[in-house]
């Protein structure tokens, strides 16, 4: 085939390759089981449309492989440009659900611009960094335009109302931070002024059910019927579950309906429920592994672009991960965080895949220059 | 696996060694993470285990009572009452066909109606209580409740159900509740409510939705697999709706719909307090009794309301838009006076017809009025007179004035749905019609027939400016809104839209007019004589077409169909020389402004009175 290296199917990334898949596949067979509609045959429309999304995924992960990532560099900052634009519009065209506006209808299928703003941020950082000239260390006023760069999405994000997605998009953003030089007094500052925009953000745009959740993370007693609920039930769900769980489609809190949001943000609950500790372990050493597997990446790469797009990514799971599994086991306050690869969306499924396929990228390029 | 210090740049190498400190750092965050996890799932298993299998939480809600609304004198027109349920746990419920239909036979309820409440529950639904029956009368609760002990799984329950006090009382001004919609449940606004919540639905019902409604609170219990409650684990008290007080008179709003009641006509009256734009009474009739509602309400019950010919649902004093008749002819004096084509002094000579090119204008009464002036012309209500002034001033003159009282625009109330009216000019019948605006329009117009339309409630604003001096104010229902300790979050001060652009003579001349109707041996409102404390009122008598007959002609009353008699219209204010109310009367088909709606006007201002009197008289309501 022309245009594909030799090298590159030689160097093909098994690893990533094989534990994001297995991660997708798990995902599909425990929607399955999450899913309250069972209407005609075994497996519900939610599961089958998730399976569409991961084909289309794998479709679209091996397509990407074929291009050098480098080539990415160049379409970051337009790429930028047109989640922005997306980002706008579905504030005006997007379709309601449950009183947030988050998705754009496209036909039978929805989608969450929001998921795409996570992979042009990382990108744009990417590039941004790859490109710095001078090897001083990084200090506030360096720091003002990519602040800029990065409140835009978050900000437009927060509107719709999605604060978990915001949240992700600006600590994957400022993870940056943990890879370059930094001047120490830059960080202190950085500090207090993500104190006091906390403050702002906690005074003039939190809506009442996002402080009500914080409250609720404090006290839980506070709110029987809202977060705290969500968070008592998951944990009986999960810890019920034991060590190996009550068994497919066998899990009493998810079947019973016990469980809130059981497809989207709770799916672990259900994973922990029905597949024990075992299970659960199982599947938090695959994202430690892809995590890890991905570090390897960064530190293999030729080039700079490449080490922070790695770096990225692996942030991009390391967060949404550890919030989502840290709510869902009672450690983290409730907030709107899908769970990478498992939780219930095609948009999200999509672009975990396509960061998937830009790691293995990275690394399938290492020999090659 | 060193290459990355091979390209040498220092940026290079602080990469490498943070890459190192992170892959440390994410490795203790999942450790973390599975310490958390084994110590739930592995260490506490056993416990979260049965709390699972044997016991599960149950959450209730608790909801909180909705607020109050109550009129002017704190008399409560919205309450609470109790409603005597009948449930039934599927989980503990052998047979639940048999126990339906044994429920259905103690209630005198439908079986099929009671089915379709019982629903098919799954899940976590078989351990809730499934309401079947609601709001019980003494005597079905107390045939049930006989029966308990042989009914496994049956409960009966009391929960406060929202309580019209005066049934189809000022049902259009309170509104209705209802479960919320899907479509509603979609939109921003919504946000804080669930599924299956109870909001209200038309009126201040809805408009004070989110006021009156509170915050329902919640209980945690542990309850076992047969669903008993075994313990209380945390719970949060609901806090209750504000309490909401109208500036309504309720005794006021009573008399008016009796009088519309009594003589079998839908129509609409308005009182107000010219002062301050307060409505005293907003009434449409016929109404409909929102207690139907707050039940849940019967799909036959709704299809009857809402095919009804009468229209029950529709707010006449806002959103009925009516020709105003005669009571038009104020607008046509303040146009001639105030652009000098008539003074007090002018006279017309009314032959009892006017004629215009080929076509002949009658005036109601055949034989003419005589020699007439702009006071005579008022209180005969002479429409020869006005035809000739109103033919002078042309249409768009007329619609000045008109627009400057308010007329043919929403008066700014703070309820939904309220019409704009219509106030013609000639590019609109032009843009409308194609055709031309002709002077014969003119003609119609100026003695308030043809296309004009206004709203009762537009009318009774528009006299209110008049009579107060000239000052227009946003009518509004709403007095205050307290927190249920009595604080008071909101109070509705009165709100002036503007002066009217009219001179204090020419307003004075318009009142005369208006003080002769009712007062004058040949007036047209002599209904509204000789009131408690001899009271000086004023008042203009209406009388508007609803079909256009043969030139000029009027219709009898007893000749023609429902349908197509006259609307009649009465306005009136008391004391004259400084008004306290102000009170519109429409009675729809009703034929004769004087005859129809002046009595209805005359209860209602008799009962204000004597309220005052007996205010006075240190007699609280």
């Amino acid at each position: 085939m022309p245009g594909i290296d030799r090298r590159l199917i030689q160097n093909f990334e098994w690893p990533i390759f094989l534990m994001g898949l297995a991660l997708a596949l798990i995902g599909i067979v425990n929607l399955i089981s999450a899913s309250p509609e069972r209407g005609g045959g075994l497996i519900p429309d939610t599961a089958w449309r998730q399976l569409v999304w991961m084909g289309m995924g794998l479709g679209l992960l091996l397509a990407t492989l074929v291009l050098d990532y480098r080539t990415l560099e160049r379409i970051a900052l337009p790429f930028y440009g047109v989640v922005i634009v997306l980002l706008v519009a579905v504030l005006f065209f997007g379709r309601i659900v449950n009183g947030s506006q988050r998705w754009i209808e496209l036909g039978p299928m929805n989608l969450q611009p929001s998921e795409l703003a996570k992979l042009a941020l990382i990108l744009l950082f990417a590039r941004l960094l790859a490109r710095r000239s001078s090897s001083a260390p990084i200090g506030l006023l360096d720091l003002a335009g990519p602040a800029v760069l990065v409140a835009i999405p978050a900000a437009l994000i927060v509107k719709q109302p999605d604060l978990g997605t915001a949240l992700v998009v600006s600590v994957v953003s400022a993870s940056f931070l943990a890879v370059t030089r930094v001047r120490v007094s830059s960080l202190v500052l950085i500090a207090s002024a993500g104190l006091a925009a906390v403050t702002v953000a906690w005074f003039f745009f939190l809506h009442d059910y996002q402080k009500e959740r914080v409250f609720t993370f404090l006290n839980p007693e506070r709110d029987p019927l809202g977060a705290a609920y969500h968070s008592i039930q998951a944990q009986i769900a999960v810890g019920s579950g034991g060590l190996f769980g009550k068994g497919f489609m066998l899990g009493s809190q998810s079947q019973l309906d016990f469980l809130p949001e059981e497809q989207t943000d709770f799916v672990f609950s259900v994973l922990g429920e029905e597949w024990g500790f075992v299970g659960s372990a199982i599947v938090l050493l695959l994202y430690l592994g892809i995590l890890i597997r991905g570090l390897m990446i960064a530190h293999s790469s030729k080039d700079l672009f490449g080490a922070y797009l790695a770096v990225g990514i692996v942030s991009l799971f390391f967060w949404a991960g550890m919030i989502n599994v840290g709510m869902v086991i009672g450690v983290l306050p409730v907030v709107g965080v899908p769970l990478p690869m498992l939780s219930y969306g095609g948009s999200a499924l999509l672009t975990c895949m396509v960061a998937l396929g830009l790691l293995m990228n990275v690394s399938m390029r290492r020999y090659i220059f | 696996m060193n290459r990355l210090t091979a390209t040498g740049s220092p940026a290079d190498a602080v990469v490498e060694r943070r890459l190192t400190a992170v892959a440390v750092l994410v490795v203790a965050v999942w450790m973390l993470l599975l310490t958390r996890l084994f110590y739930l799932q592995v260490v506490q298993g056993d416990v979260y285990r049965i709390s699972a299998e044997k016991n599960s939480v149950r959450t209730q809600r608790v909801d909180a009572p909705r607020g109050v609304i109550t009129d002017r004198n704190g008399e409560v027109l919205v309450g609470s009452r109790p409603s005597f349920d009948v449930l039934v746990v599927p989980h503990e419920t052998e047979d639940v066909p048999t126990t339906l239909s044994r429920i259905a036979g103690l209630t005198g309820r439908d079986l099929e109606t009671i089915q379709a409440s019982y629903g098919q529950p799954r899940g976590r639904g078989r351990f809730q209580p499934q309401r079947v029956a609601h709001d019980l009368d003494r005597d079905q609760l107390a045939r049930v409740e006989g029966r308990l002990w042989a009914l496994g799984g049956v409960l009966t329950q009391v929960t406060p159900v929202r309580g019209y006090r005066y049934g189809d009382s000022a049902a259009h001004l309170l509104g209705w509740l209802g479960e919320i919609g899907a479509e509603q449940l979609a939109k921003k606004e919504f946000q804080n409510y669930r599924r299956g919540d109870i909001i209200g639905v038309g009126g201040i019902e809805r408009l004070l939705d989110t006021d009156l409604r509170g915050r329902p609170g919640g209980r945690n219990l542990l309850v076992d697999a047969h669903g008993r409650e075994l313990q209380l684990l945390s719970s949060v008290d609901p806090e209750p709706g504000r309490n909401v007080v109208l500036t309504i008179d309720h005794r006021l709003q009573q008399v008016a719909e009796e009088g519309l009641t009594r003589q079998h006509k839908s129509g609409a009256v308005v009182a107000l307090d010219p002062r301050t734009g307060e409505i005293l009474a907003l009434v449409s009739h016929p109404a409909f009794d929102p207690n139907e509602f707050a039940i849940g309400v019967d799909p036959a019950r709704w299809r009857e309301l809402t095919t009804d010919q009468f229209r029950p649902l529709m707010n006449r004093a806002v959103q009925g838009q009516y020709p105003p008749g005669s009571t038009y002819k104020v607008v046509t004096a303040i146009g001639g006076m105030e652009e000098k084509l008539i003074n007090t002094h002018s006279e017309v000579t009314c032959g009892g017809w006017f004629r215009l090119g080929r076509r002949t204008y009658r005036c109601w009464k055949q034989g003419g009025h005589g020699v007439v002036d702009l006071q005579v012309a008022l209180v005969q209500s002479c429409d020869v007179f006005f035809y000739k002034l109103g033919l002078e001033l042309g249409v768009n003159r007329l619609a000045y004035y008109a627009r400057s009282l308010g007329l043919g625009a929403r008066t700014g109330i703070e309820l939904t749905g309220e019409m704009a009216g219509l106030v013609p000019t000639k590019e609109w019948k032009e843009r409308r019609d194609g055709t031309p605006w002709v002077e014969g329009d003119t003609v119609s117009l100026s003695i308030g027939q043809g296309m004009n339309l206004w709203t009762p409630l537009q009318l009774a604003n528009a006299y209110a400016s008049i009579v107060n001096g000239g000052t227009r104010y946003r009518p509004h229902v709403l007095k205050r809104i307290e927190e249920p300790d009595g604080r008071i979050v909101q109070s509705v001060e009165p709100e002036i839209l503007g002066e009217l652009p009219i001179s204090p003579a020419t307003l004075a001349a318009v009142r005369a007019g208006l003080v002769g109707v009712v007062h004058d041996p040949h007036g047209t409102g002599a209904v509204m004589k000789s009131l408690p404390g001899g009271v000086v009122a004023g008042g203009k008598t209406g009388t508007a077409q609803v079909v256009a007959l043969p030139q000029g002609a009027r219709a009898d009353v007893e000749d023609t169909t429902h349908f197509e008699r006259d609307h009649a219209w009465f306005v009136t204010y008391a004391p004259a020389d400084s008004p306290r109310i102000v009170i519109a009367v429409l009675v729809e088909h009703g034929g004769h402004g004087g005859s129809a709606a002046a009595p209805i006007a005359r209860e209602v201002m008799t009962r204000f009175l004597e309220n005052e009197a007996d205010l006075y008289a240190g007699n609280r309501p």
